[in-house]
Parts: C-alpha cells; sequence; structure tokens
C-alpha cells in the first residue's frame, strides 16, 4: 500500500514538473513577475533617495511573491484546464481521490515556486552583495519550511474551490494581490495600520513568513520565532481541518449532481 | 458611397457589441466588478505600502499612477482577448472566411472595451479621491477627461498589437502578461519616467500611456491645453502608429494563414 501510494506521488509530481516546465507561462509566473515587483520596489527605492534597495524585503520579498502568484495560477489553471479538457470527471471518477491528486499536484506547485526564491537570493547574493554575516540561518530555514507548509495548506484550500464551482475559480483568481497585501511580501508587516494587521493574522502564509524575514535579518529571539511557527502550525492545520470536512462535501455535491463540467 | 459607410458601420456596431458582449455575459457580477477594480485596488495598496517602507513620500502619485492604469490594463486584456480568442475557439477561419471588410471588424473589437475602461477609470478615480482625500479642487476636469479617453484608445493599440502576436504564437497570452508587468516599471504609473536608468527612458516614451499618463497628471493640477497639448499630440501620434502596426499585422497574418492554409496549425 504504501509502496503504491509512493508511486503515485512519484507519477503525479513527473506529470506536474512536465506540466509546469513546457508551459511558458511559468518562466513568467515564477521568474518575470517577481523580477518586475522587485524591479518596481527597488525603483521606488531609488526615487526615494535610497542608495541601495533594502535586500530582504525588496529582492527576497520579490522570490516569496513569485511563489505564492505560481502557487495560486498554476493550480488555478490545472483544474481550469482539466475541467476544459474533461479531465476533471475522470480524476473524480478514478480510484484515486481528487483530494489526493489535488495534495500531490499543490505539493509541486509549491515547491517548484522555490525557484522565485533561489533567483531572487542568487540575485541577493551575487548582484547586491546581500552579506549572511548575520543571518539565523536555521530559524529561517526552519520558517521556509512551515511558509511551504502553510502555502500548501492554503493551495489544497483553494482547489476544493476550484472544482467545486467555475464562479468560485473567479474568486480565487483575484486572491494573489490582497493576500501578497495582507502578508507583506515586499513590506514588513508593522507598516500597515492595526486593524490590517490583525486580518492578516488568519493568514499562516504571514506568520511563517514574518519569522523568516526576522531571521534573514538576524533575529535570534526564539521566543519570537516559536511562537511565530506554532501560530502558523496551528493555523494551517485549521486550514487543512477545513478543507477535509469540504471534500467530503464536495465530492458529495459533484456525484450527487452528476453536473461536473458544466458547474 | 453612403451604403457602404453604413453597411460598415453596422458591422462596426454589431462587432463592438457581440464582443464585448461574448466576454462578459457568462461573468458573475462579481467577477465583473473584481476585474475591473478588485485587482488594481489591491495593487495600489500593495505599491502603496511599498513604497511607504522605502520611504516613498508621494503615495498619491502612486494612486493616480495606478487608477490611470485601468483603462490601459483594460483596453490592452480586453482586445487581446477579444481578437486571441478567435483562435484558442476555432473561430478564426470562420472571421476569415466572411465576406465583411476587415476594417470595422478589427477596429469594432475595440469599441467597448475603450468605453469601459474609460468610465471604470473615471470610477476609480472618484472612489480613490474619497478614500485617500485626493485634492480635486483644482483639477481641469475637462482635460482630465481627455486624457483618459485617450489612454483607452491609444492603450487599445497595443491590445491589437499583442491580439496579433496571440494569433501566431501558444504564448501570446503570456508575452501580454509580461508587458502588462513591465508597465508598472515603464510608464510612470508608481514613480517618475526620469527615475528610469537613462537606457530605459527612450523605451518609456517609445511606448503609448506614458505621455497620457504625464498629461492626466498634469491636467488633476489644473494645467490647460497649453501646458500639456505637446504630451496630447505626442500620446495621439504614438498610439494611432501602434493601432496601424496592430491593423497591419492582422492584415498580413490574414493573407499568410490564406496563401499557406495552416491557420488551425498556428
Amino acid at each position: 500500500m504504501k509502496r503504491l501510494r509512493w508511486g503515485l506521488i512519484k507519477r503525479q509530481v513527473a506529470v506536474q514538473v512536465q506540466v509546469i516546465t513546457l508551459n511558458l507561462y511559468s518562466l513568467g509566473l515564477f521568474v518575470i513577475q517577481p523580477a518586475v515587483f522587485t524591479a518596481v520596489g527597488m525603483l521606488l527605492s531609488h526615487a526615494a533617495g535610497n542608495a541601495m534597495p533594502d535586500l530582504v524585503y525588496n529582492v527576497i520579498g520579490g522570490g516569496i511573491m513569485g511563489m505564492w502568484s505560481g502557487l495560486v495560477f498554476t493550480s488555478t489553471f490545472d483544474i481550469v484546464d482539466d475541467r476544459r479538457t474533461g479531465v476533471l470527471e475522470f480524476i473524480v471518477g478514478s480510484p484515486t481521490s481528487l483530494a489526493t491528486v489535488e495534495a500531490i499536484r499543490t505539493l509541486t506547485n509549491v515547491i517548484a515556486g522555490l525557484l522565485s526564491l533561489s533567483v531572487a537570493f542568487i540575485a541577493a547574493l551575487a548582484i547586491f552583495g546581500y552579506s549572511l554575516k548575520n543571518v539565523n540561518f536555521w530559524g529561517a530555514g526552519v520558517s521556509l519550511l512551515l511558509l511551504l507548509f502553510a502555502m500548501w495548506c492554503i493551495g489544497v484550500f483553494l482547489a476544493n474551490f476550484l472544482a467545486w464551482s467555475r464562479m468560485s475559480g473567479t474568486f480565487v483568481d483575484y486572491l494573489e494581490m490582497p493576500v501578497a497585501f495582507l502578508c507583506g511580501f515586499m513590506y514588513p508587516i508593522r507598516i500597515l495600520p492595526v486593524w490590517l494587521q490583525i486580518l492578516s493574522g488568519i493568514l499562516p502564509i504571514r506568520w511563517a513568513l514574518q519569522a523568516m524575514d526576522e531571521s534573514l535579518l538576524g533575529n535570534r529571539d526564539l521566543a519570537f520565532l516559536i511562537t511565530h511557527w506554532a501560530v502558523s502550525i496551528g493555523i494551517s492545520l485549521i486550514f487543512l481541518g477545513i478543507t477535509s470536512w469540504l471534500q467530503v462535501k464536495v465530492h458529495d455535491n459533484i456525484r450527487v449532481s452528476g453536473e461536473l463540467s458544466s458547474i | 458611397m453612403i451604403k457602404s459607410l453604413v453597411h460598415s458601420l453596422r458591422i462596426y456596431l454589431a462587432e463592438a457589441w457581440l464582443s464585448y458582449h461574448g466576454r462578459f455575459a457568462i461573468t458573475s457580477p462579481f467577477g465583473y466588478i473584481a476585474s475591473k477594480l478588485g485587482f488594481p485596488f489591491f495593487l495600489m495598496l500593495f505599491f502603496i505600502y511599498l513604497g511607504k517602507f522605502v520611504g516613498f513620500t508621494n503615495p498619491l502619485y502612486i494612486v493616480i499612477g495606478n487608477v490611470l492604469l485601468i483603462p490601459a490594463a483594460n483596453g490592452l486584456n480586453g482586445v487581446n482577448l477579444a481578437i486571441a480568442d478567435e483562435r484558442q475557439w476555432g473561430t478564426l477561419s470562420y472571421v476569415l472566411g466572411s465576406p465583411a471588410p476587415r476594417l470595422p471588424i478589427f477596429m469594432g473589437r475595440a469599441l467597448f472595451y475603450i468605453l469601459d475602461g474609460f468610465i471604470t477609470a473615471l470610477l476609480g478615480l472618484g472612489i480613490a479621491a474619497l478614500i485617500f482625500h485626493l485634492d480635486l479642487s483644482k483639477v481641469n476636469f475637462w482635460m482630465l477627461v481627455l486624457c483618459i479617453f485617450l489612454i483607452a484608445i491609444t492603450s487599445s493599440g497595443l491590445g491589437f498589437l499583442f491580439g496579433s502576436i496571440s494569433l501566431v504564437s501558444r504564448d501570446g497570452w503570456m508575452i501580454l502578461t509580461t508587458f502588462v508587468s513591465a508597465l508598472y516599471i515603464l510608464v510612470g504609473v508608481n514613480f517618475p519616467v526620469e527615475s528610469l536608468p537613462p537606457m530605459l527612458q527612450p523605451v518609456a516614451y517609445g511606448l503609448p500611456l506614458t505621455r497620457g499618463i504625464m498629461a492626466a497628471r498634469l491636467a488633476l493640477q489644473g494645467a490647460g491645453w497649453g501646458v500639456i497639448g505637446h504630451l496630447v499630440t505626442g500620446e495621439v501620434l504614438v498610439g494611432a502608429i501602434y493601432i496601424l502596426i496592430g491593423y497591419l499585422s492582422f492584415h498580413l497574418i490574414e493573407k499568410r494563414s490564406m496563401a499557406s492554409g495552416t491557420l488551425d496549425e498556428m
């Protein structure tokens, strides 16, 4: 049973990687768009009279933007394409649940998003001479893992909406910027008004990202990091719990109505 | 002669309505409003806080720039899709096979996107004025209206061009979205064109929108035709060149596809 699952994961990941790499749009999502956002941050910084951009928020933050955009749009287009080409019905009808397929796909999309972060990080090191001297490596590493986990939880949560109804897909499409804005992908969350900071607290990405940014800036305050990690894990698990509950509803709904391709 | 003109006008208006209706008839009200105002609003907020963080002390510059980009995004994306979807849905051969004159068919696709972008930008400006307390006491209203309308028209020229590219390339949408992203940098939306590296400034002035956005900013400060006339004229000229290139590209692609018979393989 375990070998079968591992085989499924390997096969699904391989297919998903091919889908991503053969689609030129992925290049735009994972590399060009984050580069544009980074460039806007740098030029705004230049226009404000700064000699150097903020490397953690303006440069590496652009990579986070790419990770998120990549996740939202690749996951969205996967389902939309499945629906358009009629593959969604086969997936729902197959012995492997839609939830499992979506979980593996989303995992691949999240890991593919690391390309954005890597490019941004390499740019920060090679082009701008970002110093690693003060970086809290283990703090940044743990935070990055939790950031990936948080993105995966949000990704599978959103995938259910897309399978449920094409109209909800419209809603998911427009989540890219509100989440980027609320989570402070390219600026510290503290500059937002307090009520927006409270609102952003419902997103696990915000907590993991804040811990990662602070670690990159050299914060070694264990209490601060553990609190942020714990909150991020807790909210991610809540999203996962809601997803599990929703999956049953979505499956029932699409099987009972029999209108998968038209909803 | 008059009969021919009326015929072309009828095709132009029918094409304009069908193209717009075909795109938005199945969209929910939420999707429609979100696509018009939702994304630009949150993008603007993102840039405002990014600017605040780096010490850019004029957030209203970003607000106005992003509102002025609304008609451009509308013209670019809408017109591009109105053309490119023909290929995606397999209806391009019917369009090219029909005896209708090409000019009204091609130009008609932009009409409602231009009007839509223009109205949405005015609405966005009103909302931005309420939220961000824009000082509109000095505004030269009719000059501002002219500039926004002009931006909507000239950006449709880019839409025609990218629509034509979409007819010959499967990655047309990716090329367009990359270009639209580049507009956040190049046309003076978030910071003045003078803040760009010197090598990018000629590129900025070679694009529609740059002069139109500059003129609209001046009109917001009360400038009249004497001050912004040269910018408006430049915007008209650059926009006309792009519309012409877009139309000629479409014509060229049509001729090539007729000769090679490879329309559906493109």
